[in-house]
């Protein structure tokens, strides 16, 4: 039954949960997200009961104590968006687990969880990847891109600038993995044709039917970059 | 005849209604992957559940043992449906049927969650506890085939209860002469002499089609996370925070007993909804987990367990009595349709007889019968409009009658199209007659009768043509509200944001109305504010804009009385000095309201433009204006058959490879009346998105059930083929506009109109003389062939 004893106010506080909506603040906010990754873990919480602790030894003494039979969480080092974090994980957590629970990025979105749609690409080293059939414990070392890197970095901007030009979504929701793919493409042939571009994105689906949209997005973009943006 | 009502429904010249690549107002949060979606938020201290779900397509629980599942480290709570807590939770289903426990022990699909939800520190934590619940199951009969289901003596597959409705269900209710049997509900509507109608043909023609069932659209998997907090600026207790529940959040703070003010939301994001508005379960228990175990509480369902019906199947019969010339004279359309699981909505079944593509016909015998069998195959939440198959029965009635007498489909169309007023209008629809002129050069439309045309490459050239109305909508009227602030416009909205950028129409609107660009429309989100352009798809984005209108004309009206005012009594210097107060002599002054006008961000004098100050010199007050109210003579409202006036025409070209089955779509064409195009970009991308539902429905999508087990074998992303961008054909599209809806400037909606089942499938029909059912897959076009 309810009581009222148990229930408290999570502190979350409204900005936390706020959007904003120009193209400049967009561009703040993911870069900083990215700034708000912590580089150095000082915590590491258990996760079976929620219990804190300092250092990692202690973590894995209380393992051994409390949770014999459980697996032990593991520290990765990544390298997200440029930016060198150290991550407490359980071994088989995706990448995008990681990303969304760990590092507080929520561009990298989940729908199929199966490697099917795109939602939740990523580019590492150089290739995109899908982050929900990706240990994150095989990404110790490899440098990873989200779309909050692309879009915190100016160079991108005409790229987000003519996705919103042109309407290349609706409800959105696979839109950043559209725009990690299309700047995959873009960093390797920054002049593309319309058939390339639409095989770079094959991989991803958009159930609002955009697909035209995104072609002529990346091509106005690839113009205008080359242009110097 | 153009609908003027309201203000300004003739204007003439636009400068911003009817501008492309204006971005939507929310699209950088979007595309920079910033904006949360439910299953995105992650709070501190945030706890997981899961629901345990049937292996079964229709089964029972009849006892659960959690003491092993208790004893797991991380598990915070479990609770099933005999706890009163889940008792206490009411349910306001839309579907055919009465309403139910919020949720209760009774699983009628497979993957379907029972009351018995787990709580504990993650996700993997949950799993384990789910497999350690020690669960008696009940297996009960079950139907996935509905033409077996329909057979009297199979077993009857739900509860009684179930079948007792209670007053103030959705009509139609079940017809008391012919009450349910077995699994079989019957609803019947009759309309004028079928029995005349038919002595009346000289011919008449038969056919079955099968309508498709298809997935929901929503491509993020619902979820909400909820907590509760102390809120001292509202009343005693404790407030409600729930996200991923945007534009439901009142709902389901109302299960709890929290009034709006009580009920927080922050996100605006709601995802892909296109007719499916269903709350689904993981939305709506997170408070009561958040409050029985004081943490926040995050529960969301895997795309897997989203793989819910936007249409549910449906196998029909028709009958068709028509003159020689191919007037229709009597149309016996019966069904046997998927009624789905206790709870489905009755839009896809029952309520889809007063829709139709009879209401745009001159005739006027019709019967529509419909078996309804209860099924295990799933469940659709609200609207079965945004693919309304019925229509693509008159679709499949005008080609077949075609090709039984030789003549164009278009020709017998317009033979069998009512006039603009009512069914016994025999004056030919103006819009209609645009469209198909248009669409006529733009397909370099050129009939050939079934099997007819070979390509140079040697496949079978097929084609096919399709009308429909561009719908009048206004279900509910829209409270809105503008305000003028230090000289900027500010249009207060709780949005949404589901895709159609319907806040942004409005504030086009709003910018028109006002002489300011869309860019000077602040757009301030904020989810206590009244206004949402929704109410349906487009439609009710374009109904709201006509309300909006309203709203800005007088705000318009205040900014001119004010001006004057302030020109004659200009206000005291503020102590910390005026914004924008007029540094020179005040032109306005001697003048009247009625002698200004606005222009380019300015109060002018109409008789001087050159004479002007900037708004926010003319006027240092805050100014408020609000309207209550919806367009005119909305044709949903008013009935169907009432009147016609603005419409569409889509047309389809396919190439059948003879030898290998496969069906390439050589283009789509689509010309449209909206009445008037307000937002360009996103009426095409509406247009392109319907296109692919109808590429997708017809050629790659297919629910496939075991049918022993019940078992939905293609609930995934990976069995269930969307079309990818490498799939899609092109989209031509012309637009019209003979501003003659019934919202802003004349405009109608383009949603629930153009999406269909039976276009591609005629066009093949067209190109090999022989039907397959969709999807026309190629196994299934050689088989119809005869060559599999």
């Amino acid at each position: 039954m309810i009581s009222e004893e148990n229930v408290k106010s999570t502190g979350v506080t409204p900005h936390e949960v706020s959007v904003p909506f120009t193209q400049e603040s967009a561009r703040m906010r993911a870069a900083e997200a990215i700034e708000n990754i912590v580089a150095t873990l000082t915590q590491f919480r258990c996760p079976i009961c929620g219990r804190t602790f300092g250092n990692y030894v202690d973590l894995k003494f209380h393992y051994i104590s409390d949770h014999p039979d459980a697996i032990l969480p593991v520290t990765v080092n990544l390298n997200i968006n440029e930016k060198a974090c150290q991550v407490l994980i359980e071994p088989h957590w995706t990448l995008h687990r990681a990303l969304q629970y760990r590092l507080g990025l929520t561009g990298c979105k989940l729908m199929c969880d199966r490697g099917a749609c795109g939602s939740c690409t990523v580019i590492m080293d150089g290739r995109s990847v899908l982050s929900c059939t990706i240990l994150a414990v095989e990404c110790e070392g490899k440098s990873i891109q989200t779309i909050e890197g692309i879009a915190a970095n100016p160079k991108w901007k005409p790229l987000i600038d003519a996705y919103c030009r042109w309407d290349a979504m609706q409800c959105g929701y696979c839109t950043p993995g559209f725009l990690v793919s299309a700047k995959a493409i873009l960093d390797k042939n920054p002049d593309p044709t319309e058939e390339e571009i639409r095989e770079a994105l094959a991989g991803n689906i958009c159930i609002c039917g955009t697909y035209p949209r995104h072609s002529t997005a990346i091509l106005e973009a690839a113009l205008k970059m080359s242009e110097g943006g | 005849m153009a609908d003027i009502a309201g203000v300004n429904g003739q204007r003439e010249h636009f400068r911003v209604v009817g501008k492309p690549n204006l971005p939507g107002k929310l699209s950088y949060a979007l595309a920079t992957g910033i904006g949360k979606f439910g299953a995105d938020f992650v709070v501190p201290n945030m706890l997981h559940a899961k629901f345990l779900r049937s292996p079964y397509a229709n089964a029972r629980v009849l006892s659960v043992d959690t003491t092993k599942a208790r004893a797991i480290p991380g598990v915070a709570d479990i609770v099933t449906w005999e706890d009163e807590d889940i008792k206490k939770l009411g349910a306001t289903p839309f579907g055919f049927g009465p309403r139910r426990a919020w949720l209760d022990n009774i699983a009628d699909q497979e993957n379907a969650e029972v009351a018995v939800i787990v709580v504990a520190e993650n996700e993997d934590i949950c799993d384990e506890a789910l497999r350690q619940l020690d669960v008696e199951w009940e297996v009960l009969s079950h139907i996935v085939d509905i033409l077996k289901g329909r057979d009297p003596d199979y077993p009857v597959i739900r509860p009684p209860e179930f079948d007792e409705f209670p007053p103030g269900m959705f009509d139609p209710k079940p017809d008391p002469d012919h009450p349910k049997r077995g699994n079989v509900s019957y609803a019947t509507v009759v309309q004028g002499d079928i029995e005349a109608g038919f002595a009346e043909a000289n011919q008449i023609i038969e056919y079955d089609l099968k309508l498709p069932a298809f997935a929901s659209h929503i491509p993020n998997p619902p979820g909400s996370v909820a907590w509760w907090f102390d809120d001292p600026y509202n009343g005693e207790g404790k407030s409600l925070h729930i996200e991923g529940a945007v534009q439901r959040k009142d709902a389901i703070g109302g299960m709890y007993g929290m009034p709006p003010e009580k009920t927080v939301q922050e996100g605006l994001f709601q995802g892909g909804k296109y007719c499916d508005w269903g709350m689904r379960k993981s939305q709506e228990i997170t408070p009561l987990l958040a409050k029985r175990t004081g943490r926040p509480v995050k529960c969301v369902n895997t795309r897997e367990q989203t793989y819910d019906f936007l249409m549910n199947e449906r196998y029909m019969h028709l009958k068709v009595g028509i003159k020689n010339n191919g007037l229709i004279t009597a149309i016996d359309d019966f069904s046997i349709a998927d009624g789905g699981v206790q709870g489905s909505s009755s839009f896809g079944t029952a309520n889809d007889q007063g829709y139709g593509p009879y209401y745009t016909l001159k005739c006027l015998n019709i019967r529509q019968s419909m078996d309804i069998v209860d099924s295990n195959r799933g469940k659709m939440y609200l609207s079965g409009q945004h693919c309304p198959f019925n229509w693509d029965a008159g679709t499949m009635a005008i080609y077949l009658i075609a090709e039984k007498l030789g003549k164009d489909p278009i020709d017998i169309a317009k033979l069998n199209l009512h006039g603009p007023t009512s069914q016994t209008d025999m004056n030919p629809v103006p819009s209609f007659e645009a469209c198909l002129d248009e669409g006529k050069k733009l397909m370099n439309w050129n009939w050939h009768p079934s099997k007819a045309k070979k390509l140079p490459d040697g496949r079978m050239h097929g084609m096919s043509f399709r009308y429909q109305i561009c719908p009048r909508h206004a279900f509910s009227g829209y409270d809105c509200k503008l305000e003028l602030r230090r000289g900027i416009v500010h249009m207060p909205t709780q949005g949404p944001c589901t895709g159609i950028f319907a806040v942004e129409c409005n504030a086009m609107v709003v910018a028109e109305e006002l002489g300011l660009q869309y860019e000077d429309i602040s757009i301030d989100f904020d989810y206590k504010e009244t206004f949402t352009p929704v109410g349906g798809g487009s439609d009710g984005t374009t109904a709201s804009s006509w309300a909006m209108k309203e709203c800005a004309n007088i705000l318009k009206q205040k900014i001119l009385e004010a001006a004057i005012e302030e020109a004659e009594n200009p206000p005291p210097p503020s102590m910390f000095g005026g914004f924008g107060a007029p540094q020179g002599p005040n032109p306005f002054k001697g003048l009247k309201p009625e002698d200004l006008d606005l222009a380019d961000g300015k109060v002018v004098v109409k008789a001087d433009p050159a004479k002007g100050l900037p708004i926010a010199q003319a006027t240092q007050k805050n100014i408020f204006a609000t309207y209550s109210g919806r367009p005119p003579a909305a044709i949903w409202s008013l009935g169907m058959g009432k009147m016609l006036d603005t419409m569409n025409t889509a047309f389809c070209e396919v190439a059948v490879d003879m030898d290998t089955g496969v069906v390439e779509i050589l283009r789509f064409g689509v010309v449209a009346d909206p009445g008037k195009v307000i937002r360009p970009t996103s009426l095409e991308s509406q247009i392109d998105q319907v296109m692919y539902f109808s590429q997708g429905c017809q050629l790659l999508e297919e629910y496939v059930f075991d049918e022993r087990t019940g078992v939905r074998l293609t609930a995934n992303m990976i069995e269930y083929r969307k079309p990818t961008i490498m799939d899609i054909p092109p989209v031509d599209r012309r637009f019209l506009e003979t501003r003659s809806g019934n919202a802003a400037y004349g405009a109608s909606g383009i949603s629930h109109s153009l999406a269909n089942t039976h276009m591609v499938i005629i066009a093949i029909h067209n190109a090999i003389g022989v039907w397959v059912d969709p999807p026309a897959t190629p196994d299934k076009v050689l088989k119809a062939l005869g060559k599999a």
